[in-house]
């Protein structure tokens, strides 16, 4: 459905491209028309640090020959090739090589997110993938998670990346992994007036989190005030109640379902990543309201009847767009987007041109496209952008530098300790994630003018000094199974400006600053090579020792720490 | 933009304000005071935390807390340890490691006051337990070292019931949402606030700690809203042998070949070259962080903070294993600090440590109980490191407090309970007025044909006492002045009472 009504614009627009003056399709009038200019190296460099782990040489090209649009219709058309489940039962039968007894552990999920992040030609859905996890968050900090359900959990957000919200929330929902992190595995119905309520953790996160949010919004993710100025809320606490009782009767996948199985018992190999199943006898037949909905009270119990009620209403609730464009905005583009920003995003979620709403394709390409994401001034806002993320900083790195792993696994390991990067994938401390979409830091310049920065959540005098030494060590080559041989950068590191440049292109899309080019430029300078006389081992030594250095200073300043 | 900053001073403004205002708050220059706040992320149980043990709430409680696939009931005070396998002749379950019959009667606690019996309860005597895992605090309760404070929550102005439901009284942004209460509980607003209440009385008195300001308030456990002041800002450390980080790089004569590339890391690190507000921010923290590394860590490697013991291994009260108590960890890196106080000149300090955990959708029995062990060791552990900190005590300068999300529902949910509001603290220290519950123990129970609680809505608390009434206590005692409270606190004029006497 998606890319037929892609094509339908491009017809449309073929039919008529010189009355197309917006801005959000330059790239793709960039394809058609010799008068509209190919995005420089460095503008291509600056969208790809925005909808991927990070540019390279090849990707550089692509949407300078290919145009903004046109490189997002290819990016979000590319079938999913590789897969985490994949890698993970591929290890886990390695480990058993040699260890009959091995199973999965975490880390194994983590270097399967280096290999696919770094290496995955479907780039845009990666980084997408990335942004969702931080939205619809299963941790693996949790004990019940299994290292295949989380890749299958997260398998699954990039499937489904660009298909329909609604579509992806049922997804989600129904995810054994997500059911057990947020208890709806396993809830029961109340079974008289003194039994046991319904569990209500994952009715209240799906509207507080996944959706709607706690207030009603405006378009442009504004708040709604009611007449003493105060934020009306979207839910109260009976909406929870009404919500838990949908979320009630569901379980483990089982061929043949019974008691004992909705209990967790008598279990096949596969549940951790099948869709949890029904089990009507534990489905609440009580009448359930929320969200303005109610379900009657029924004489027999209908689980997948009543989510479809549930899941209709929460995706057909005006606050979704706002709610969530903003939060995939902050994801990808910049912490403090402008309301009309937020509105266009917003409206795009609600009708995607074609009447549709919920095409997340067409959310991440109004994202993408936007005057505010592309408009070049910005890269010199002090106040636009974002603070990088610090395991999107790591793969910007190996991705730029043509990194690759000597055992194909990608074996990073746990970089979860603030001495380390603070972070893993999927191992956020709570379904809050690393850091909130609201966190404005205190005692700072943007905490000051009242704006957010939902990364410095996780900044502070630990963490800092624990990336710069981590960065030490991956650009130095000291993680044995992810390398870089710096076969573009050593040929150039005779002449420090050429170098520096080029490391400009990669990490800072060309807005390098002038005194820190100069700075690292002297710095490098500061390498001897040796005379032809030393031999040739010594002399690729000393122009390694510089790349290395030049490297790790540019990515260790705060400079490069903010994209915009 | 930026460059090299000078970041040990916080600045002056405020400590010239000192110096003119009579009223305003300040630290004696003798003494030393440290405020401890143990938060407990994700909402702890205070119903199986504190327990009203008198017939009528237990029964309401026993009630509530039963039946689904694990009830959560503590059993009755006096109960013994029964053998895994054994028949619990009060609920006929069988005990297991895992279950409340396996565990013992809930421990009783007998305050020195006697709690006024609240409306709707038809109890004559209120008699009160802890957790069968809180016996260290017990025992700290007996020796008068630690007090409950009951029914505590956010709230904008008291509220009763009738005016909860017709919302003719204000309430707390956020309510039962976790980053906000979190939030609310450490600053008194929703996610997105930037000063904490520790950090705002700091605000008033870290004019006393000379040269090393920047040591007011520290967290071992990452970013802390609660520290963030206006003029003091969070310092981060990690726990272990030196508490700060240190970047390796700049201390070495080579980096990657270049005999001044450590000196050349050190530069573009603590500054930006750019016009970015954000990249400036980051700088300033890798500065505050490279700056402040050595003194601290140079004075915690010295004379009594060198002393500390350990805390000891803590064994799972659940499995049996030994674990590391994260809780405890944090606190012996405060202990030490604590020790290092003086050689850094240090007279005021707050500090934040956490256990997280405590969202107990589910599985709760196993999850709680060991986590209240963990709370149990740790703030006993604590207590005695404090006892001796070479050769002195200083328990009476150390005061330590629980904080947390929200309470959570009265009823299970058949394995683990949800959120809630209104819950029960723990104060500790040699300064507190121990062995008494603090606030109102409120009536237990849900609704019924011909019983309303007014303490209760839905399945939560209504708090009774705000938590700007207990950090107010505790900032008295802290030695800020009730002029700079009520600033700190805008609501605390709303509550009849703006000290709960605690300490």
């Amino acid at each position: 459905m998606k890319r037929l009504v892609a094509g339908a614009i491009l017809v449309s627009l073929a039919a008529a491209p010189l009355l197309v003056k917006s801005v959000d399709l330059k790239g793709w009038i960039g394809i058609h028309a010799e008068s509209v200019q190919q995005a420089t190296p460095f503008e291509a460099a600056r969208f790809l640090t925005q909808a991927t782990f990070g540019p390279t040489d090849d990707s550089i090209a692509d949407v300078q020959s290919l145009g903004y649009e046109a490189w997002i219709d290819q990016q979000e058309a590319i079938p999913v090739s590789a897969t985490h489940l994949a890698y993970l039962d591929a290890r886990l039968a390695q480990l058993k090589l040699t260890n009959a007894n091995a199973h999965l552990n975490t880390v194994d999920v983590y270097n399967s997110f280096w290999k696919q992040s770094v290496t995955a030609p479907d780039q845009l859905r990666q980084r997408v993938k990335l942004a969702l996890s931080e939205i619809f968050v299963i941790s693996l900090n949790h004990a019940g998670m299994d290292p295949r359900g989380v890749g299958s959990y997260y398998d699954m957000l990039g499937d489904n990346a660009f298909v329909n919200y609604r579509t992806l929330l049922e997804k989600i929902t129904l995810h054994p992994m997500m059911g057990t992190y947020l208890n709806s595995l396993g809830s029961q119905k109340t079974k008289s007036a003194n039994s046991p309520h319904p569990d209500q953790n994952y009715g209240r996160e799906i509207q507080q989190l996944m959706s709607i949010g706690l207030y009603q919004l405006n378009i442009d993710g504004a708040l709604k005030l009611d007449d003493n100025n105060q934020p009306i809320p979207t839910y109260t606490a009976s909406d929870i109640d009404g919500l838990a009782n949908v979320f009630t009767g569901y379980s483990w996948y089982s061929p043949a379902p019974s008691k004992s199985t909705f209990f967790g018992l008598g279990l096949g190999p596969d549940v951790t990543i099948k869709p949890m199943i029904v089990y009507s006898d534990y489905h609440s037949s009580l009448a359930k309201t929320f969200l303005g909905t109610t379900i009657p009270a029924s004489d027999t119990p209908d689980a997948a009847g009543d989510l479809k009620i549930a899941l209709d209403t929460i995706f057909n609730h005006p606050n979704v767009g706002p709610f969530l464009g903003r939060q995939l905005i902050q994801r990808l583009v910049t912490s403090n987007p402008s309301p009309a920003y937020v509105a266009r995003v917003a409206a795009v979620f609600n009708d995607n041109g074609s009447g549709i709403r919920g095409d997340l394709g067409a959310v991440v390409k109004a994202i993408l496209l936007d005057p505010e994401a592309r408009d070049p001034a910005n890269t010199s806002s002090p106040t636009f952008g974002k603070l990088r993320e610090p395991i999107v900083r790591v793969a910007n790195w190996m991705r730029a530098f043509n990194a690759i792993s000597p055992s194909d696994w990608w074996r990073v390991g746990d970089t979860s300790d603030t001495v380390s990067l603070g972070q893993s994938v999927l191992n956020a401390p709570s379904v809050f994630n690393f850091w909130r979409p609201g966190y404005s830091p205190p005692r700072t310049a943007v905490g000051n003018l009242n704006l957010r920065a939902p990364e410095f959540e996780i900044v502070d005098e630990v963490s800092v000094s624990g990336y710069v030494n981590t960065m030490k060590r991956f650009v130095g080559n000291a993680f044995s199974d992810v390398q870089s041989v710096y076969a573009n950068e050593i040929p150039l590191a005779s002449d420090a400006g050429s170098l520096v440049n080029r490391i400009d292109i990669l990490l800072f899309y060309g807005q390098m600053p002038a005194d820190l080019r100069t700075k690292i430029v002297n710095l490098v300078n500061s390498v001897p090579i040796p005379a032809q006389t030393a031999g040739p081992d010594k002399i690729k030594a000393a122009l390694t020792n510089r790349v290395e250095l030049a490297i790790y200073l540019a990515i260790s300043s705060p400079d490069y720490l903010t994209q915009r | 933009m930026g460059g090299a900053l000078s970041v040990l001073g916080a600045g002056a403004p405020l400590a010239l304000q000192l110096a003119v205002s009579g009223a305003a708050s300040a630290a004696d220059a003798a003494d030393y005071k440290a405020l401890v706040c143990v938060f407990l992320v994700g909402g702890n149980d205070g119903h199986n935390t504190v327990l009203a043990t008198d017939a009528d709430s237990w029964r309401r409680y026993f009630s509530a807390r039963s039946g689904g696939t694990d009830s959560l009931a503590l059993m009755p005070v006096g109960t013994p340890i029964l053998p895994k396998g054994a028949t619990s002749t009060i609920t006929g379950r069988k005990a297991t490691a895992t279950n409340p019959e396996g565990w013992g009667g809930v421990l009783e606690i007998v305050p020195r006051v006697d709690q006024p019996i609240p409306d709707g309860t038809d109890a004559t005597n209120r008699t009160f337990a802890l957790h069968p895992f809180l016996g260290p605090l017990k025992t700290l309760f007996d020796s008068g070292r630690l007090a409950v404070v009951a029914n505590i929550g956010p709230l904008v102005q008291p509220i009763t019931k009738v005016q909860y439901l017709t919302r003719a009284v204000p309430v707390p942004l956020g309510l039962t949402s976790h980053n906000d209460q979190q939030s609310t509980w450490q600053s008194g607003g929703p996610e997105g606030t930037r000063i904490g209440w520790g950090g705002a009385m700091a605000d008033r008195l870290y004019g006393s700690n000379g040269a090393n300001t920047v040591f007011t308030a520290i967290s071992p456990t990452g970013t802390a809203l609660f520290l963030a002041g206006r003029d003091v800002g969070q310092y981060v450390v990690k726990t272990g042998a030196l508490p700060a980080n240190v970047v390796v790089a700049t201390q070495q004569g080579t980096l990657f070949g270049s005999k001044v590339g450590s000196a050349g890391l050190t530069d573009i690190i603590q500054g930006t070259t750019s016009t970015s507000s954000f990249s400036d921010d980051y700088a300033a923290v890798v500065a505050r962080s490279m700056q402040a590394a050595g003194a601290v860590n140079g004075a915690i490697s010295q004379g009594a903070a060198t002393l500390i013991p350990a805390p000891g291994n803590y064994v799972n009260p659940i499995t049996g294993a030994q674990q590391i108590n994260p809780l405890a960890v944090q606190l012996q890196t405060v202990a030490r600090l604590v020790a290092s106080a003086p050689q850094m000149g240090l007279r005021r300090q707050v500090f934040f440590v956490s256990l997280p955990g405590f969202d107990t959708h589910s599985t709760q029995n196993a999850a709680h109980a060991d986590l209240m062990g963990q709370l149990a060791q740790a703030l006993a552990y604590f207590d005695t490191a404090l006892s001796n900190v070479g050769g002195s005590d200083l328990r009476g300068s150390v005061t330590t407090f629980t904080a947390s999300d929200f309470g959570r529902s009265f009823t299970t949910n058949g394995d683990g309970t949800d959120h809630g509001w209104g819950s029960h603290h723990f104060v500790m220290g040699g300064a507190v007025r121990g062995g008494n519950i603090y606030g109102q123990y409120p009536t237990l129970g849900i609704d019924d044909t011909g019983f309303s609680n007014p303490d209760m809505v839905g399945t939560a608390l209504i708090p009774t006492t705000s938590v700007d009434q207990y950090g107010a206590t505790l900032g008295a005692w802290f030695g800020v002045s009730s002029t700079d409270l009520a600033s700190i606190f805008p609501n605390l004029g709303n509550f009849n009472s703006a000290n709960l006497g605690f300490v």
